[in-house]
């Protein structure tokens, strides 16, 4: 499923359980950390490889116990690469922002957040269905943002 | 996975009522939250501090828990101020606007004074 690995590709597979996206955080603090990325930035990256393993174990791959969760992570000129693959077909309308003064006044309801911080903390996020099945969610971020 | 869950202290410090929240905040937060805060609520509360570990993971599903609690407490008229917060999350708390509903304070002490 995942091609052209680099030499320094890191790769996790993980369980379709929520928890387990604490082992691609962990494994790409260390990996940042190794390479280089500041520290406030680790923290965005944990943030960002924890909703993005989430989301693709609820949504991509809805829940399915069998289904797997791929984390891959590599660094690209002065750029982190992080991409997370699941088993499903992609989001086929992403949610809109959530609206907090709407989420409070019980208008809407307080889903979409995932999504939504990942965009704002990565400087590139991008969303590909893989030909021979499955979905990835490619995230850079600059290794100097 | 071992099953998550949250212990929750309830604490009254003069007129606010502080919520020792120990453990991660995710989506398994909501009921023991939830639990918390009618706990507390049925007291009659005017005033909420959540204080939250300083090494708590938090994720989205934890700021949608938290966010109900926001949501319960401006129904009631409460004030609720959140403490033991990372530089990181204050940042994503104020980009999902959680801070335009609660006030993040350094220290339960600086919160006690400010929101006494």
């Amino acid at each position: 499923m995942i091609k052209d690995l680099s030499k320094r590709t890191i790769v996790v597979s993980l369980l379709n359980e929520l928890g387990y996206e604490r082992v691609a955080m962990a494994c790409s603090a260390s990996f940042a950390q190794i390479i280089g990325l500041r520290p406030e930035r680790i923290e965005d990256l944990k943030t960002i490889v924890s909703e993005a393993a989430i989301n693709a174990m609820e949504h991509g791959n809805k829940g399915r116990p069998d289904a797997r969760v791929t984390v891959s992570m590599d660094c690209q000129g002065d750029t982190l690469i992080v991409a997370v693959t699941d088993e499903g077909n992609g989001i086929k309308e992403h949610p809109p922002k959530p609206d907090i003064e709407k989420i409070i006044e019980d208008l809407e309801s307080p889903v979409g957040f995932g999504l939504f911080l990942i965009k704002q903390l990565a400087d590139k996020v991008e969303f590909n269905e893989i030909s021979d099945g499955g979905h990835v969610v490619k995230i850079a971020i600059k290794m100097n943002s | 996975m071992q099953q998550h869950t949250n212990e929750i202290n309830l604490e009254q410090r003069g007129a606010i009522t502080l919520f020792n929240i120990r453990g991660d905040l995710t989506s398994f937060s909501e009921p023991f939250l939830s639990e918390a805060y009618q706990n507390a609520n049925t007291q009659g509360v005017d005033k909420i501090l959540l204080k939250i570990d300083k090494e708590a993971y938090i994720n989205s599903g934890g700021i949608a828990a938290l966010i109900q609690i926001l949501a319960q407490g401006k129904r009631n008229n409460q004030h609720i101020g959140i403490t033991g917060v990372s530089d990181h999350f204050k940042k994503i708390f104020g980009m999902v606007g959680i801070t335009r509903f609660a006030d993040i304070h350094e220290t339960v002490e600086n919160a006690l004074e400010v929101m006494s």
